[in-house]
């Protein structure tokens, strides 16, 4: 469970095949197991609802734009940021890497950076949650480092021809996140107004932030 | 606080056959015992009443074997692996009170999948 890792397991569900009947047995099985847990108080009906909303709607690239937003308000946040990015994105609360380090590279009005995983899908899941299937995708992964320009394109980025683009390797020990730049006319809105703002394309880097 | 985010990276990191089923970053379920299969075993994970990689040792177990004849075509999803791999967990623990009597996927039907 260490080094790179295909982290796509063929076919993961067959539910389109699921009989009506398996699903309802499959349904039993579980509403038992529940009753049994909750009767010995070991699971809670609420607890496991929240859960549930937790992974489906909070674990993801949320934590990463308050990391963006914050280094945007903060110049001082954004030095440690960019200086040492596991430490910095600690400090608001995001980790649990497994000995993996977080780097952050900054787009300028010169420089465009994209991160792909040409292995396999190594990905910052605690600031980006879980990878989009296009990032997994052998075509992404071998296109973005031969021909970036264009898949950046593809995505509705246009990049002028003076601008470096740098292409980052995703590894079992590195991660890395894109800090967009800041999009003009946006002096007045908060930190967490800056948030809303920032999505997971854009700190993968195959998409820019646009100003509300 | 901070235990309970390091149940949560071990989840979200689960790599190779184990790794969750997930669809532009998002989770997939498709039935609401998936759901909740998916929160029991972590709501017990998050409590220490099981340790998680004892439980993800289960499900890589449990995805091998429905795996075993066919890698491509698995006997059965995900989720009926997960199921199968916290039966067997809490039926190891004793955490039930009462053995379970279903089908723990040894024979998985081949029935479930065209």
């Amino acid at each position: 469970m260490s080094d790179h890792h295909h982290d796509s397991p063929p076919s993961p569900h067959h539910t389109s095949y699921r009989t009506r009947e398996r699903n309802k047995e499959l349904t039993q099985r579980v509403e038992r197991i529940e009753a049994l847990l909750v009767a010995k108080g070991l699971v809670a009906k609420d607890a496991l609802d929240r859960l549930v909303d937790i992974y489906e709607n909070d674990l993801g690239p949320m934590n990463g734009a308050k990391v963006v937003a914050r280094a945007w308000v903060d110049a001082d946040f954004k030095r440690r940021l960019l200086d040492n990015a596991t430490a910095a994105i600690a400090e608001l609360g995001f980790g649990g890497l497994q000995g993996e380090h977080m780097v952050v590279v900054e787009n300028t009005p010169q420089v465009h950076n994209v991160v792909v995983c040409t292995l396999c899908s190594c990905y910052p899941w605690p600031v980006l949650g879980l990878p989009p299937t296009w990032y997994k995708d052998a075509a992404y992964r071998s296109r973005v480092v031969i021909d970036p320009r264009s898949v950046l394109a593809e995505f509705g980025t246009m990049l002028d021809d003076d601008v470096e683009v740098r292409v980052w390797d995703s590894s079992a020990e590195v991660r890395y996140l894109v800090l967009p730049e800041r999009p003009a006319n946006t002096e007045h809105l908060t930190e967490r107004e800056l948030a809303e703002l920032i999505d997971r394309d854009a700190m993968i880097g195959v998409a820019r932030v646009s100003a509300p | 606080m901070s235990e309970r985010r390091d149940a949560r990276s071990d989840i979200a990191e689960m790599e190779g056959a184990a790794s969750l089923p997930r669809k532009s970053g998002e989770m997939v379920f498709h039935n609401d015992w998936e759901r909740r299969a998916f929160a029991i075993a972590v709501s017990l994970a998050e409590q220490g009443i099981f340790d998680w990689g004892e439980f993800q040792q289960r499900l890589i177990e449990s995805v091998a074997e429905a795996q075993r004849d066919d890698p491509q075509n698995p006997s059965r999803g995900y989720y009926e692996s997960w199921l199968a791999a916290l039966e067997r967990l809490l039926e190891e623990n004793r955490l039930l009170g009462e053995a379970i009597d279903a089908p723990d996927g040894a024979h998985p039907q081949r029935a479930d999948v065209v």
